[in-house]
């Protein structure tokens, strides 16, 4: 008898819980695959759920889907098998094969004019704005998480071997200077490391120097671009990681975010990682930390230009079983995803930089730069002078891979295995083979 | 007296042969055909422009120094593998046969590793060898052995190699003990009593009468250490620094997943293939006429 009445009551039970089930199941769903870890995941998570909440017609489903190279890789299958996400995450090396492929995607410009949702291109910061949309001005991809590259130093360690942390080292011999400081008092293990090596040490470092990566406007020209950073100041950079190596001015960190730990765990004093990153230094770091700009060589310029935004953007997949009722959700949830107040949470909780010209306005009206000491150091960095050829960002296809090429060889220098300028004619070497077989495979494609 | 079953429909074996032929077909053909098929073509990463290349793929993978040198890195891994795997594994095989008391015991816990996925047994290997708090990278530091695996690529190739062959160590262990067991006493007796010593009962009569299941684990050990391992050295390396832990499988599956240049990428896996076909014709043909049962 007891038991009966149990039943009956989780029979209603899960009744109840199925109803609530049912009506969503009328609602259009908007699957959007995402490769960040960690405080950034959370946030978009929630996002996805105060959409939902938000109205009743669409249900937007967020998808971890491996970090961005995995997630990339699942997303072309995907699309090879018809049925791709709506929206991918995909971040900023992946940009120049959604560039030179664009029959894969609906730019969002026209997925919010199809749906009739108020878009404008001009409300972005602009070092986004340039990198995400086509000369004509048409916006490719939606600029989420926008980041670029900082030095993080921990203070601890900085006061511990005499140096002044509120005086950061702003150029590459300072640097060098203050990590020999460092190791001679033995005040931590290791001077600096740097995340993502390819991203700091040849992409932002090019820009900032004003140094091209390759023929036609760093690709931007066309599918036809030669890499051409094999030149005295790329090879100085990496001349001068292998020489600060030996002592462990410098440690290398791994090619991806690894590098990040060495800071954290507080075996390295200094690290160039990207301001996407400051939300989890700051949960994660036992000690006092300051953000300085990236440093520069005062020989090869006297004023550094502006960084190159990183990060990721957000692009519409264009394929057949796409109805307009899901572009039109496609364009809901995209345009609650560039709310101003969205922008401006996100920057808050994760480090990463606002994406609007009014999320960051709105930012500065509410004094949180002035709390928030160095949260705006990568947005001056990012906004700085005015943009060159070679600042203005590349657009290459399979840059994922030839990054690689570039670890992969400056690791061979690191062991001692080639000179310098010999892993960088390598990467060169390497990387136009790659561009070369992009541009024949893609040249029949469009 | 000839005894042959005979069944009296034309029908029937050809059915209950029906889902195991389905299977092979799905799971080994198709897939196989495919492979082989996009080896001879040059698409995008999306699929919009297909071109027939014919051979092309094949010869830019074998002209690419950087393809043979990983081949021959292969070559010497996969042996290294093998060696580091089946050694121990006879050596306990040996042991755990003169074991009587908590016998069982001792077999389970010597098989454990090979229940453990590779991905998983890459980290728990990279925490022990991790440059700063791993529990034997510390006390090889404390000696004066400048290790990090990071940057280094002979230590990055001793982890994957001892991770490699720590799991299949289990494996090895099982079958030398069957073989083991079932070698006569009688035989060995015979020779403890023309008075030969362990060792040398070992080595002429022992070993000699293992040799099949010997040569069957070195096949089945090249072909692990040639695909199974990708998911440690993807845990562990992911084929570096520089390429020096990069295997064959590695690169297919880098070139084909990461750098979406599926025309290349199928040409790695043919080229796989066939040198899986011919272990399995060298294991078939050559070994197995020659190993005395």
């Amino acid at each position: 008898m007891h038991t009966r009445r149990t039943l009956l009551a989780a029979a209603a039970v899960a009744g109840l819980a199925l109803s609530p089930a049912l009506a969503q199941q009328a609602r259009t769903p908007i699957t959007m695959w995402i490769g960040v870890t960690g405080p950034a995941q959370e946030e978009i998570m929630r996002y996805a759920q105060e959409f939902n909440a938000s109205q009743t017609q669409f249900e937007a489903k967020v998808e971890f889907r491996g970090q961005y190279p995995e997630q990339r890789a699942a997303a072309f299958a995907a699309f090879r098998a018809g049925n791709p996400p709506h929206i991918m995450q995909m971040f900023d090396a992946g940009t120049g094969d959604m560039f030179a492929l664009p029959r894969a995607t609906i730019p969002v410009s026209e997925v919010m004019q199809r749906a009739g949702v108020q878009f404008d291109p001009a409300a972005f910061i602009g070092p986004a704005r340039g990198y995400y949309s086509r000369p004509d001005g048409t916006m490719n991809s939606l600029p989420f998480n926008v980041s670029t590259a900082v030095m993080f130093i921990n203070d601890d360690i900085f006061t511990k071997a005499g140096l002044d942390p509120s005086k950061p080292p702003r150029t590459w011999p300072e640097v060098i200077a203050a990590a020999n400081q460092i190791r001679e008092r033995n005040a931590a293990e290791c001077g600096f490391t740097t995340t993502w090596l390819a991203w700091t040490m040849l992409e932002q470092y090019s820009a900032i120097h004003d140094l091209p990566l390759s023929t036609e406007a760093n690709g931007r020209g066309g599918l036809n671009a030669v890499l051409n950073f094999n030149d005295a100041p790329r090879a100085r950079m990496v001349q001068t990681l292998v020489d600060a190596s030996r002592n462990k001015a410098f440690q290398y960190g791994g090619r991806s975010n690894d590098a990040n730990a060495l800071f954290v765990a507080g075996t390295c004093a200094m690290l160039i990682q990207s301001s996407g990153g400051h939300a989890a230094i700051a949960r994660d770091l036992k000690a006092k930390f300051s953000v300085a700009p990236m440093p520069f060589w005062p020989d090869v310029i006297a004023e550094p230009k502006n960084s190159i935004v990183g990060g990721a953007s957000l692009w519409v997949f264009n394929a057949p079983n796409r109805s307009a009722e899901e572009l039109r959700g496609v364009a809901q949830f995209l345009a609650f995803l560039a709310r101003p107040e969205t922008y401006v949470r996100f920057a808050k909780a994760t480090g990463f930089l606002p994406a609007t010209n009014a999320a960051f306005q709105a930012m500065q009206a509410e004094g949180f730069f002035q709390q928030n000491a160095g949260r705006d150091v990568p947005i001056l960095q990012l906004t700085r002078g005015t943009p060159t050829a070679n600042s203005a960002g590349y657009r290459f296809g399979r840059w994922t891979e030839i990054r690689d090429m570039y670890h992969e060889e400056v690791e061979r220098a690191l062991q001692g295995q080639q000179t310098a300028q010999a892993a960088l004619d390598n990467t060169v070497r390497r990387g136009n083979d790659a561009l070369r077989q992009f541009e024949r495979s893609v040249g029949a494609a469009n | 007296m000839e005894r042959k079953v005979v069944f009296p429909q034309k029908l029937l074996p050809y059915l209950l042969l029906a889902p195991q032929i389905a299977i092979t077909l799905v799971f080994f053909f198709w897939p196989a055909g495919q492979a082989i098929w996009m080896s001879t073509l040059l698409q995008d990463p999306f699929g919009f422009s297909v071109q027939f290349v014919g051979l092309e793929n094949f010869q830019a993978v074998l002209q690419d120094p950087a393809y043979l040198s990983t081949m021959q890195r292969t070559f010497l891994f996969s042996f290294g593998v093998t060696a580091l795997s089946m050694i121990p594994a006879l050596l306990l095989a040996v042991m755990a046969d003169r074991v009587v008391r908590g016998a069982t015991a001792y077999k389970t816990i010597l098989v454990v590793p090979y229940a453990i996925a590779p991905a998983v047994a890459g980290a728990l290997w990279l925490f022990l060898f991790q440059p700063s708090i791993g529990t034997i990278a510390y006390p090889l530091r404390l000696i004066g052995i400048d290790w990090n695996p990071r940057i280094d690529g002979t230590d990055a190739m001793i982890v994957v190699l001892i991770a490699s062959a720590w799991k299949q160590i289990g494996y090895n262990f099982l079958f030398f003990l069957a073989g083991l067991q079932s070698i006569p006493k009688s035989l060995i007796e015979a020779a403890a009593i023309d008075g030969a010593r362990e060792i040398r009962r070992f080595w002429t009569i022992v070993f000699p009468l293992l040799s099949p299941t010997t040569f069957f684990l070195l096949i089945v050990n090249l072909t692990y250490a040639f695909f199974d391992t990708f998911g440690v050295i993807h845990a562990v390396t992911q084929g570096g620094p520089g390429k020096s832990t990069e295997v064959l499988i590695y690169k297919a599956w880098y070139d084909g997943l990461i750098a979406q240049d599926l025309g290349r990428s199928s040409a790695q896996a043919v080229i796989l293939m066939f040198i899986v076909i011919g272990l399995t014709v060298i294991q078939f043909r050559y070994i197995e006429r020659k190993v005395h049962y």
